[in-house]
Order: C-alpha cells, then structure tokens, then sequence
C-alpha cells in the first residue's frame, strides 16, 4: 500500500512508507480508494444489498410465482415485523454482545398485552405505551447484568431468556387470548395505501434508528465502542451507557414486535416469538453484514437482511419444501454469512 | 489437584440448594426409595449431558447445541430401528450421527474462530430442523424391547440408566485425571499461550472436547428415547438448560480452566432432586425454569467475584 | 581455555515497518552488530536502558523470534532456531518476567505439561509427583507439588519456573529481571540457586538494573545502547558512574525548538499520590506552558502515573489537582471536558480505532464540539479533519482514509489531533515518539512546543533521554513507583544523571 519512497518527503527522512509523488497523483485517486480499503469496504458494505438482490433475481428466474405483486406484498408483510426486531439486535451485536432473550420478550409482550387489551380494557394507546415501558425495563436489566455483573452477554440473556419464558406462561395460565378489541388490532392493521399499517411502522422505526445510529453521537460512540472499547472509553466514550442502552433498546423493539404480531393474528400467547424468533433474527442481522465481534452493522443492512430471509422462506413455500428443513437450511445460511462475514469486512 | 479445588469452591455453591433439599425432605414422597431411585433415573440424562459440557467450558466455550441433538440422534436410530435395522447398529449411526455434529462444532471454533455460542446455537437449530423435518415433526415411538429396555430395565437390582450414568461419570473422570489429554484440556482452559508454547495443539483438543460433548449428546438422547420409548421432535428443549445448571452448580467456571467432572454430575442430581422437589409441589414446569434460570445467573456472578480475587499474581512493584 | 556455551556473532535486527517488512535502509535498528558470549559456570549480566535491544537480544536466543543477521552458536555448533520449544531442546531456558504457567494446573501439571509421565499409555500421576518434588528439592525449593500454582507466591511461581527449566537439563538460563517483585529474603534464596546452578556449569544470562545486585551476583557485564554493543567486562571493573556512561553516554547532535515560555499557575498538582498501597507518595507539578518530562525505566510507574491522574487507573492514596480543584475518582469522560488528554503509548489498541476513518479518529474525543443538539454535522467534521490533516501534515489522501492504512508516523499525529481538538489544558503524552520515523518525530517536537507556547501544560513519559532532556523544562524521574528526583533543565540535567536516577 505504500509508495516509493521519493525525495520530495513531506515528513522527512525515510521511515516507514514513503510519500506519493506529484507524478503518482493522478492514480493517487483510485490508489487513494483501495488504499482505504475501498474494494474491500464496498463489497464488505454492501453484501447485504448483493445478496438481496442476488436473491430477487434468481427467484424470479427460477421460482414460479415468485415475481408477481401480490407476493410481493407478502414478502413485506411478512418482514415488517421482523425488521423492527432485527434493529435492536443489530445495536447490540455492534456491541459486541447479543440479546438471546429477544424471543421471550416478544412472548411475554404478546401475552401481557393481549391481557390490558382484553382484560382490563385499556384503551390501545396506553397498551402500547406500557408494553413499550415493559420492554424498556426487561431490556435494562439485560444490560445492567452484562454491564455491572460481568456477566457474558450470552449467559445473561439466556438466562433471562428462560425466566421470561417462565413468566409468560405462568401469565397466560396455559391460555390463548383471541378475538382482541377492534381499538387494538388497529394499531398494526389499519390499512394504508394497501399496506397494513405495521409495515409503514416498521418503516418509521427503521428511519429513526437509522438516524441514530448512523447521524448522532451516540451512534458514533456506539460504532467505537464495537470496535475498539479501550481506546472508545480513553476517548471519553462511556462506555457503560452505550452497553446498557443497546439492550434497553433492544428488548423494547422486541416488545413492540411482540404487540404487533399479536395484532396481526389475533391471538395473545406466550409462546410467541420464542427461540425461533431470536435466531431468525440473528440471522437477518449476519446476512445484513452485522459482525459478531462489534462495530460493523447498519440499520439498512440488517433489514436487507431480513427481506433476504424472507424471500427464502418464501421460496421454500412457493417450492413446497418443508418448513422443518428451512429451519435446518436456515443454520446452514447463518453459518455461511458468517464465514464470508469474517473475510470481508472492515475490521482491522 | 482439579478436584480438590472444584470441591471447595462447589461446596461453597451446594450448601445453600442442600439446605432447599434437606426442606424438600418435608415433601410428601419425596425420600420414597422408588421416587428417589426415579429421581437418578431421569437425572442420568442431564448427567451424561454434564459430563460432555464439563470439558467444554473449562475450555472457555459452551455447547448449546445439546437440544437439538437430543432429539435429532434419537430420531436418527428411531427411524433406522422402525425400518428393521438391528438395534445395536441403529444406535451406533444416532451416536456416530451426534459426534459427527460435535467434531463440526470443533471446526468451526477451531479453523473458523466461530465463537462457540453462535457455532452450537445453529447447529443446535440446524440439529432441530433435521429431527422435525425426518418425520414430517410428529414423534416416533413403539421401539424393540431390547432398546427400551436400556431406558427401563435393571441390572442386579440397579437401572441400566444409572449404570450408564456411572459409566459416563468414571469415562469423563478417567479423561480428566488419568490421561495427559485430561491436562491439555485444562491447560487450554489455563493459558493458552503456555499450552502453544509447549507445542501442544489447541486446535485437536478443542475438535474433541466438542465432538465429546456431540457424543454424550447423543447418547443422552439415545437413552432419553429409550427411557420414553418414543422420540419427540422437541424433547431436548428441556435438558439444554439444565446440563448448563449442572455444570455450574456442580462448580465448573465459565471463565475457563476449573471444574471437575464428578462434581459437574452431582449437580445434575442436584438439578434433578430440584426439579422433583418443585414437581412433588405442584409448581409449574416454566416456573421451575425461571428459578433455574436465576440460579445460573447468580452462581456466575458469584463466580465472577471469587475468580477476580484469586487471579495469578503479576511481577512487578506496581 | 572453555568453550562458550553459546556464542552470538553480529546478530542484527531491523525495526519492522507497518506492513510487517522490515526496513532496511534506515539508520535506526533494533540491534545492530551485536556480539554476546556466555561460558559454563558464568553469571552474565546484560544492561541497558529502555530500548537498547537486550530484551530483543534474548529472545533471539530465546529462540523466539530470528536474526536478521548475524549467528548463533549454542555449544559450539551453529543453530537456526525454529520456535521456542527448539531452543529449549538445545539447552536454552528463557525465565520471562511475565509468568509462563497455568493457574488453575498445580505444579507437578506445569512442570511437565506436554510430557506428562505414561504408565501403560495413563498418565503417571504418581512419577509426576516424585520427579517434581527431586527438582524442586534440588533447587532447595520447599513446595508441594500438589500445590495448584495460583496458591503460591510470585517468588514461588518463579522457582516453579526454574525447576521447569532444570527439568529439560537446560545449559542456559536466561533470567529477564527476575527481583522485581521479590523480597529480600525471597532474593537471598534466588541468589543462592543461581550460585548452586554456576556451580554446576550452567551459564546464567541476568538482565537486571540493580547495580547492587549486579554486584554480588555477576561475573561479566555487557553494557548495549541503542542497539549496539558498547562493551563486555569483567565484574570487577564495574563502577557506577562509568557503567552509566557506558548506558548513556551519546552525544546530543539535535537541536530541539523551544519558543515556549513557562507560567507559574500550576495546571496540574499531585500531592502525596501512591501508585500502590507500598509505593511512596509523589509530589508534582506541572504549569501553564510548561513541558515536564517524565523518566524512568520500564516498570517504574509513568504510566501509572498518567493513567491514575487521566482516571483510567485506581489509585491509593494522595491527591490529584486539576486547574485548582480535586479531581480524584473524575472519570476520563469528565476530564477530557475539562480539558484534561491523555495520549496512550500503545496507539494500536488505546489511541486509534484502526477500522474507523481519519475523520471518525480526529473527532471522536470532542463529539459535542462538531455536532448540534446531539446530531453530528457531517460538514464540521470534515473541514475539521481537513484542517488538522494540513496543520499537522498529515499524510493521507482524504480524511476518509482509514487509520489503519497510515504509518505509525501518521497515526500518532492522528491520535495528537484527536486530543487537540478537545482544546486541552493539561496534555499527558505517553511516549509520543515511539515508533515513527525521524521526519514525524522532528515534526511532533516542534507541535509540542507550540503547544506549550500556546499555554497548555505538557506532561511527556518517554524513554529517549536525549528528547527528555531536549524538550522538558524539568524532568521528574520515577523509580519502583515513586519520584527519585526531580531535575531542572540546565547543566545538570544529563543523561548519565538521569539514568543515576532511574537506576
């Protein structure tokens, strides 16, 4: 990477790496992108949209079905949910850690909130407030634990994980909740522009994290801290803060999937979510380009990510193979994002 | 030398849960010797589950694939038993099966430096999806005598169940105290950069320390099958958590290079007498599992604090 | 006349550059033409400041890393050692001063890991035990074997260490300053086994500052500084003053600027600071426009220093006063807003995020100062970056550019740049020169003093005494982790006093 070393030496002497000449200026411009790793960067950046639309195009081609419009609403459908979930683990494997409780919580939000709609009557907008708070809270202690307990990420959301799982059924007295207050399934039904309102939802939620995350300084320090937690905390990046905030928010994301996928089938449960959900939801965020080591994850990735997820699925059952296999498929595909994760992006 | 260090420190762990079980004596038909004798039967999976864990995190890492394999192994056999396959060679390609998923494991740690939570999480999931998808997600059952009998018969007197807990129990303790392997294993858990340093590959080792836990793994789920006599899709679900409760109530250290394997399988019976304490109560399954839960998160934490403590002593006046 | 046991002839090493080549046109190496000997039954002791090539020296002999010229003879036969083990095979034992053992195993699994006795294909529990204990009775150790290692005590640990060594019938031992946390007594007994193991032929190689020890302990003395070798005598002719001269004894050829001009409001005060519950306190001061230099070998606590006042380390004892007020338990957040910096001697992992831009480096101590209500302006950032990209001529094609693609010169204006646009009052550097090329290095002096004429107090750790002693008004030196002295620039601030100091 480095030129010749010629005498018109800016920094003196001959050390290490020389200064480009003015006769190298010309290439200095694409030299000056792959020296900043520009190749690399823009494959490593964009794998999620490669992927994305590598998908589209061989679906359409080879699946029957597949390129039509309606199904093309499923598909968005079916990941508006997911992409809000995907968000907040997207900020939490930028940490360094990642949230295995996700799944649960969405349980638990599903079952509670179809209690205050249900059985306590409380109007939609105090529903949504108060599951939003639960998810707030349920994710704090996610974050506190990791943070002040030095607990590993993984064993403290799996632990937690399984107490919210506990819980959820222990609320729900082993029963399903149906037939939820029209007030309430408004919040992700209501149709707009032909689309259920939990997908234009999803997409103002995805604008505000991206915004956070990609324009303020807690996305900046949030980007060092994955990177790089001894130099970010030196620099003055609080470092507790960021941990305990990416999990707060997380859990609360996970908390209103939860409500919205409660309002999309009509039923309350506590085994919403569960398992499953979280590893869908890792998933989406690897194929999206998010590390497992920190510092690389975008907001837009990640829901690429879930679209290409999607997709697949879609294809499965557009090709009837069984749901049992995709899941098996599904380890397969994680396994492989994070292998090509590991060869192509940024970190040093 | 491992034993007498994991004792002390698990001791300090144990007493308050013996303290819960001497409570627990209170409980009608608890001390009952058939309920007891049942209580080992059932704790003899996550006992055999135990012991392959054990390796895994004094090497640092964790193996959350066990559910799926529990249930993928068994329906491997299952299916080959039911097509009129002979029972020793059905079991023989479950295990095979559940070692293979573990070696993979260890490659991936190894060549591919997967963290070993994300490694075993999908193949876990990938383990489920195999096992639902052989019988289109409904279970199997109705297998020979000869192989239920593994799961319900008795020797002498003593369930084969527990026997092959204790099987499993002196093959882990022979690996971790009679074999020089055994030391490797917790030199890698020590310090790695002494383990290289004398030449020693820490790649092998973590290729068997996960292909040991896929083994064991396997076996559980053979037996668990046996003892049911049916194998359902989701049966592994439970046993996850609660060879990880094992292993750290029996004093294993997640940060690495501590713990035994005797010690690790008194937990399971541990976890095991829990459970039928709580189940005699009347108390809910998913509330079992949140007080579980709580313990694991507790007993790290503690762990953590006592570990911060007695850290090896650095050269230097500051 | 013996044959040496080991025998180094014009061993070179080169410094390696950024892209793990190494640079060989420059006049600066790591070792440069070194010859060592060392004959059975001798106690050679290597000396040498900070820097001057003995750790590099050993590990060489070590095995663990290659000449790049030169060779190496062990027993008369010329050798390429592959890895460390190989040495170890060819009789070469290297004691390092960070410990080489596994807590959690006892000391019997440590000694003989990797070659674990086997009886009938199990391992040999038993003969561990036994040959353990001969080893350490040998070296009149009184430890159990079945001890596990974390139980014992630093001077413990390193007798176990010692009877590894023995235990490969090692010929060579190498010991990297092995008293540094021992006690008295603990070096009474190191000494007497050293004495045993002279006795028995063994050739014993001691890096060690402590003159005294030197002293009772050596029978030859190697002095290196800068890479070459100054010279090797007898123990006899080992005098304080001309071994000091032999250590520091360079001519200072640069001139380095100082436009500045000293205040006498304090900036920063230390009053009775222990870096350690057994270390003595320290006073200090550093004030507005002042460059204050901060010496000491390795290991003496500089660090230490810079870290407890920045926040970044616990400390016990004392107090820390910033611009008049106590700022003890002050987080580095807290202090970097009022304008406190501290720039890290390890760049790599505690002054840069390599895969993070220029532009995301340069602002990430001062976010606030280029954002609005929280929102970054992405148009701030850039002409900031730009700016300080030509002020302090640093070399990239855009700000874009990630750090990790500059050499080590760049990066460290970059991390200077960083802590600039914070507006400091109190800039801590740690090693600032370290590293980077003779260009760069010209040019962060010249920064320094203007940073100081523009009246921020400068507090700089380094262990280049001829920049110490160019730059700083005053230089305080550290020894075992307090202040042996304090020196104000003028005639008596020399290198040789510096290092009478430090030793």
């Amino acid at each position: 990477m480095s030129a010749p070393v010629t005498e018109n030496v800016q920094s003196g002497g001959q050390g290490e790496g020389g200064e480009p000449s003015v006769q190298a200026a010309a290439a200095g411009k694409g030299r000056a992108w792959i020296a900043s790793g520009g190749l690399l960067n823009l494959v490593g950046r964009n794998v999620a949209l490669f992927i994305f639309l590598a998908l589209v195009i061989l679906a359409s081609l080879f699946v029957e079905n597949f390129a039509a419009l309606d199904n093309a609403e499923v598909i968005l459908k079916q990941s508006a949910i997911p992409a809000i979930a995907v968000i907040g683990m997207t900020m939490v494997l930028m940490t360094g850690g990642i949230d295995l409780s996700l799944g649960y919580v969405v349980g638990l939000a599903s079952i509670v909130s179809g209690i205050m709609a249900n059985t306590w009557f409380w109007p939609a907008p105090a529903v949504l407030a108060s599951i939003l708070v639960l998810g707030l809270a349920l994710g704090l202690c996610n974050g506190l634990i990791t943070q002040f307990m030095r607990v590993p990420a993984f064993i403290a959301t799996l632990g937690t994980g399984y107490v919210l799982y506990g819980l959820a059924q222990i609320v729900s007295q082993g029963s399903i909740i149906n037939r939820l207050p029209r007030n309430f399934l408004a919040i992700g039904r209501t149709p707009m522009f032909g689309l259920p309102s939990a997908v234009f939802l999803a997409l103002a939620v995805a604008v505000v994290f991206h915004v956070l995350i990609s324009r303020t300084i807690f996305g900046r320090r949030l980007k060092a801290f994955g990177f790089g937690a001894r130099a970010a905390a030196l620099s003055g990046v609080p470092a507790a803060w960021i941990n305990v905030s990416v999990y707060a928010f997380c859990s609360t994301l996970a908390a209103l999937s939860g409500l919205l996928f409660t309002v999309r089938v009509n039923a309350a449960q506590p085994n919403m979510g569960g398992g499953a959900f979280t590893f869908e939801v890792v998933t989406a965020a690897i194929v999206g380009g998010t590390s497992l080591f920190g510092g690389v994850g975008s907001v837009a990735n990640s829901i690429l990510g879930v679209l290409s997820i999607k997709i697949i699925e879609n294809c499965i059952n557009l090709l009837g193979v069984s749901y049992h296999l995709y899941l098996a498929v599904q380890g397969a595909i994680i396994l492989l994002a994070i292998i090509l994760g590991n060869l192509t992006n940024r970190r040093a | 030398m491992n034993i007498g260090f994991a004792a002390r420190r698990g001791l300090a762990v144990l007493f308050p849960v013996a303290a819960f079980l001497a409570l627990g004596s209170r409980v009608p038909h608890f001390l009952d010797l058939s309920n007891l004798l049942n209580v080992v039967r059932q704790s003899s999976i996550t006992g055999v589950c135990a012991v392959g864990m054990t390796f895994v995190i004094v090497i640092k890492g964790i193996d959350l694939s066990l559910g799926g394999l529990l249930a993928f192994c068994p329906m491997i056999s299952g299916v080959l038993m039911l097509a009129g396959i002979n029972v020793p060679a059905s079991m023989a390609a479950g295990v095979l099966a559940g070692t293979a998923m573990g070696l993979f494991n260890g490659l991936m740690v190894s060549k591919l430096t997967v963290p070993a939570f994300i490694t075993t999480l999908v193949v876990g999931q990938i383990s489920q999806g195999l096992a639902l998808t052989i019988n289109g997600g409904s279970s199997i059952g109705a297998f020979p005598d000869s192989f239920v009998f593994i799961g319900n018969g008795a020797v002498g007197g003593i369930p084969l169940s527990d026997l092959l807990l204790l099987g499993f129990l002196a093959l882990g303790f022979f690996i971790q105290r009679l074999t020089p392997l055994g030391n490797h294993i917790y030199a890698l858990g020590g310090n790695e950069t002494v383990l290289r340093q004398e030449g020693l590959s820490a790649a092998r080792l973590q290729f068997f320390v996960f292909g040991f836990s896929g083994f064991c793994a396997a076996v559980a789920g053979l037996l668990l099958s046996a003892q049911l006599d049916t194998v359902q899709p989701t049966q592994g679900d439970a046993y996850q958590l609660d060879a990880i409760a094992a292993c750290i109530i029996g004093g294993v250290d997640l940060a690495g290079g501590r713990g035994s394997v005797p010690m690790a399988v008194i937990g399971a019976l541990i976890i095991g007498c829990l459970r039928n304490v709580l189940d005699l109560l009347g108390i809910h399954p998913f509330m079992q599992n949140v007080f579980i839960g709580s313990i694991i998160v507790v007993i790290v934490y503690l762990s953590g604090v006592v570990h911060r403590q007695s850290e090896l002593a650095t050269r230097g006046t500051l | 006349m013996l044959e040496p046991l080991v025998s180094m002839r014009g061993v070179t090493k080169f410094i390696y550059g950024g892209d793990g080549r190494p640079l060989r046109n420059t006049d600066v190496k790591i070792l440069e033409d070194v010859d060592f000997d060392l004959f059975p039954g001798e106690v050679h002791v290597l000396v040498g400041e900070n820097g001057a090539g003995k750790s590099t020296l050993m590990r060489i002999l070590g095995g663990i890393i290659p000449p790049d010229r030169g060779e190496l003879k062990i027993a008369g036969a010329r050798v390429n050692l592959a890895d460390a083990r190989d040495a170890r095979e060819k009789g070469v034992a290297f004691i390092h001063q960070e410990l080489n053992l596994c807590a959690n195993l006892d000391v019997a699994h440590n000694i003989f890991l990797g070659r674990e006795p086997r009886r009938r294909g199990l391992k040999d529990a038993g003969e561990m035990y036994r040959r353990s204990a001969e080893l350490l009775k040998a070296l009149s150790a009184d430890l159990d074997p079945r001890l596990p290692v974390a139980r014992l005590s630093t001077a413990q640990q390193q007798l176990v260490e010692i009877a590894k060594a023995m235990s490969f019938r090692s010929r060579v031992v190498i010991m990297d300053e092995p008293t540094a946390s021992l006690t008295k007594r603990e070096i009474d007994v190191l000494f007497d086994l050293i004495r045993r193991m002279r006795a028995e032929g063994i050739g014993i190689v001691y890096i060690s500052h402590r003159f005294e020890e030197i002293l009772t302990i050596g029978d030859r003395f190697t002095v290196l500084r800068d890479g070459r070798l100054v010279g090797t005598r007898p123990i006899q002719s080992f005098e304080p003053s001309s071994v000091i001269w032999m250590m520091a004894g360079r001519s200072i050829d640069e001139m380095y600027p100082r436009t500045h001009a000293v205040e006498p409001e304090p900036v920063l005060e230390l009053r009775g600071l222990r870096l350690a519950a057994h270390t003595p306190p320290i006073d200090l001061v550093v004030r507005r426009g002042e460059v204050v230099g901060l010496g000491g070998l390795v290991g003496s606590g500089r660090t230490e220093l810079a870290k407890s006042v920045f926040g970044a380390r616990r400390f016990h004892g004392g107090e820390v006063r910033y611009l008049g007020r106590k700022t003890n338990g002050w987080s580095p957040a807290r202090l970097i807003r009022a304008g406190m910096a501290y720039l890290s001697e390890d760049r790599k992992t505690e002054g840069l995020i390599p895969p993070m831009s220029i532009r995301e480096n340069l602002s990430l101590a001062s976010l606030r100062s280029v954002a609005k209500l929280g929102f970054l302006s992405r148009d701030k950032e850039e002409r900031q970056a730009a700016k300080l990209i030509q002020q302090l001529s640093i070399a990239a094609r855009s700000s874009e550019q990630l750090v990790s693609t500059l050499s080590g010169g760049n990066q460290q204006k970059c991390v200077l740049g960083k802590w600039l646009c914070t507006a400091p009052r109190l800039l801590m550097l740690d090693e600032p020169t370290r590293g980077i090329d003779v260009g760069a290095k010209a040019q962060i002096h010249k920064l320094i003093d203007q940073i100081a004429g523009a009246g921020v107090g400068i507090l700089m750790i380094s262990s280049e005494l001829p920049e110490l002693i160019g730059i700083s008004d005053r230089v305080y030196v550290m020894r075992e982790g307090g202040v042996a002295a304090e020196l104000e620039a003028g005639p008596e601030l020399t290198q040789e006093r510096v290092v009478a100091c430090m030793v």
